[in-house]
């Protein structure tokens, strides 16, 4: 029993940051029809500008206890990057979508040079931060509780925009604009604004996504291409545009990978791409895919 | 540009200076016509940036003594540093370096992907070439088997040995079933079947209950540990080695892997050893540091000041690719001063690769030579791990230093049968 729980624990825990990021991607794309393979470019930012955010916040005298919202407030902060780069990629709004594809992609190589060149090219991490919580254990089973926060978080996080979406003047005007961006802008709908706010919004979940995990991890620059491969798994197992798909592609990606490594761990992608493979064939859509709900 | 006026009158009057330093010395004008040019290739990034930075201050601290000395043979050095990326494209750095800037040598390379695809090259361009490291071989054998233009250091396994036979002599009978963590590419897999290998031939029965690979650059190891634990091993054995392996300790601690009296075995441990906290990282574990162990008690007063100057410049410890990058700065030097003593002249490259077999140094770490067979043998440094100290990382309490001749293969030898028919001392 102990050993379910702590796989249960490890994969619920990766998805909870996969579901961040890939929230993100489904959020901009159900809108703005990008494909943005920068999305994981935002996450490793959300890392780097985390450790920064921290290690000043400790050195300025803030307690240790309150980096969890040092973080948070670090990833929310980068959502500064989302109006300028929304409005480089209005010039491919209606182009085809390889030129969506090299422009983003020219993104991830930008930043990986400019995270290169504002925090060098080692590893950044936090040393043993990430315990300032201390444990909580049953049984035989630990969990160090910032784990048990950033779950909560992630949770907290997938209902807010749910309810933001289904609930809000605005999220009705988000899915307005997903379903007929002309008939949204004939009824006055300010679309360009609508779709800055949108990409600010994805970027701001890569960017807390990042923050969140370095504790845990660490900052480095193959975290960008890492991380999007599984994204896009979890895009398509979900269906591109579906907030309740990521969630729940994000959660059968992080359980897959974690009953792979345990029993047979050379399995490890090919047992989360062979999920992508059966909701291809099953349902081509993914699960849930439709534009956003 | 690097050759103009000014770098040839410094040159020049850095020579002079240092002839008129050291009279017993003398070398003719034409060896001081230019500086030597050492194109040097280490990655600047990602997952093995770190080490490839430590490498080049190693690298920088040779050449600065010895320039300051009078250079090789009256020439001073000059280094000319590409980036060492993906095997295809570092290749085409050592063109550049070869064909454009014309270097006299090429020095670094530290992934073994990377050694492996380029020793063929500079063979054929006939380009006197100096690994740092990156030696894991193709299943352990050679792949060049008689190079004339590489040389390398030793085998990357070396450290997996000492580790191994630590493990027998510390804990020999303290446990049963093992498992390991270990890089999912030829260094792990070999590091762990030559683990399986020496606690087969020291007659240790062990039940292998779980191996778990993780790709590099993995940075959520939160499922490995699990699947650890859920194997509940006596002795986890793992060369994780790059910034995967603070993640791995701080996880497994965060779990409770380390609560159990696991006892843990980790070869490469001294390339992250300062990242390694003790708040997380408990003592009584093997830690390999490979070729400088930087606190080491008696070291040599080199060393000492090695390590003084490192950490006023850095403000951190360095570990053992720096080592690497002097042994090599320092066998070219040896090989050059060698052939130019025998000929009384400007050797030829030919001449100074004759005279770099079997040269002899004192390199940061400990004595070293390298072989004819240009594999490189050095003094290895593991122990177990103590909190006793001024850091707040963990340090060796016990250490154990063997001569790599112990620890690899002799020249042509068959990596495993070595293993079965070695008389290893413990």
């Amino acid at each position: 029993m102990t050993a379910f729980f702590d796989i249960l624990f490890g994969g619920v825990f990766h998805a909870a940051v996969l579901f961040l990021v890939a929230a993100g991607l489904q959020l901009v794309f159900g809108v703005q029809k990008i494909v943005n393979l920068a999305c994981g470019s935002f996450y490793a930012l959300g890392a780097y500008f985390g450790v920064s955010a921290v290690n000043w916040a400790t050195g300025s005298g803030v307690p240790p206890h309150l980096f969890l919202p040092v973080l948070l407030l670090a990833g929310i902060v980068l959502g500064v990057i989302g109006p300028p780069i929304e409005r480089l990629l209005r010039t491919i709004y209606h182009r085809d979508e390889a030129f969506q594809l090299l422009l983003t992609f020219a993104l991830v190589l930008m930043f990986q040079d400019v995270l290169r060149f504002f925090w060098g090219a080692n590893p950044q991490q936090l040393g043993d931060l990430v315990m300032t919580y201390g444990k909580l254990g049953a049984g035989g089973v630990q969990v160090p509780t910032y784990n048990i926060l950033v779950i909560a978080s992630s949770i907290v996080i997938a209902f807010g925009i749910g309810g933001f979406l289904q609930r809000t003047r605005f999220g009705r005007i988000l899915r307005a604009t997903a379903e007929n961006r002309e008939m949204s802008e004939a009824v006055g709908v300010n679309v360009r604004w609508v779709y800055a706010s949108v990409f600010t919004l994805g970027t701001v979940l890569g960017t807390v996504g990042g923050a969140l995990v370095v504790p845990t991890a660490a900052a480095s620059l193959d975290m960008p291409v890492e991380l999007v491969v599984e994204a896009f798994a979890v895009v398509v197992i979900g269906g591109l545009g579906s907030m309740r798909g990521a969630l729940v592609g994000a959660l059968i990606v992080g359980l897959m990978r974690a009953l792979a490594i345990r029993y047979y761990a050379e399995l490890e992608m090919l047992a989360i791409y062979l999920v992508v493979i059966m909701v291809l064939i099953a349902r081509p859509a993914g699960l849930f895919g439709k534009p956003v709900e | 540009m690097n050759r103009n006026r000014r770098n040839v009158l410094k040159a020049l009057g850095g020579s002079a200076a240092a002839l008129g330093a050291q009279p017993y010395l003398s070398f003719p004008a034409i060896g001081q016509a230019r500086p030597l040019r050492i194109g040097i290739i280490t990655p600047k990034a990602g997952i093995a940036g770190t080490i490839g930075e430590c490498g080049l201050r190693g690298c920088q601290f040779a050449v600065d003594r010895i320039n300051a000395s009078g250079g090789i043979a009256g020439r001073k050095i000059e280094l000319i540093v590409e980036e060492e990326t993906n095997p295809k494209d570092s290749i085409e750095r050592l063109r550049k370096l070869v064909l454009q800037d014309k270097v006299d040598c090429v020095q670094g390379i530290i992934s073994s992907g990377v050694s492996l695809a380029m020793g063929p090259v500079a063979e054929e361009m006939k380009a006197l070439t100096i690994f740092w490291d990156g030696t894991t071989q193709d299943g352990v054998k050679e792949t060049m088997a008689k190079p004339r233009y590489v040389f390398r250091s030793t085998d990357n396994e070396c450290e997996a040995v000492m580790a191994s036979l630590l493990v027998v002599k510390h804990w020999k009978g303290q446990f049963k079933t093992v498992a390991g963590i270990n890089p999912d590419y030829s260094y792990g897999r070999n590091n762990f079947a030559a683990f399986q290998a020496l606690l087969k031939k020291f007659g240790i029965e062990h039940q292998v209950v779980a191996d778990q690979w993780p790709k590099v650059g993995t940075t959520d190891l939160n499922s490995h540990v699990a699947a650890l634990k859920a194997a509940k091993p006596d002795l986890v054995f793992s060369s994780l080695l790059f910034a995967d392996l603070p993640i791995f300790m701080r996880t497994a601690h965060g779990a409770g892997l380390m609560d159990g009296g696991t006892k843990f075995a980790f070869p490469a441990a001294g390339f992250q050893h300062t990242a390694l906290k003790k708040s997380f990282t408990p003592e009584g574990m093997i830690f390999g540091h490979n070729t400088l162990y930087f606190d080491l008690p008696n070291a040599s007063p080199l060393q000492k000041q090695f390590v003084q100057e490192y950490e006023a410049k850095y403000k951190d410890y360095p570990h053992w690719e720096a080592d690497r990058a002097y042994f090599a700065m320092h066998v070219y030097k040896a090989g050059v001063e060698a052939a130019y003593k025998a000929k009384n002249a400007w050797p030829s490259q030919e001449d100074i690769i004759s005279a770099m077999e079997g040269v002899k140094i004192e390199s940061l770490g400990g004595p070293g030579h390298m072989r004819s067979d240009h594999i490189a043998e050095q003094t290895f440094y593991q122990g177990i791990t103590t909190h006793k100290n001024r850091y707040d990382f963990p340090t060796l309490g016990q250490i154990d230093t063997m001569y790599s001749d112990q620890l690899q293969k002799p020249p042509g030898a068959d990596f495993w049968k070595w293993i079965e028919t070695a008389q290893i001392k413990l």
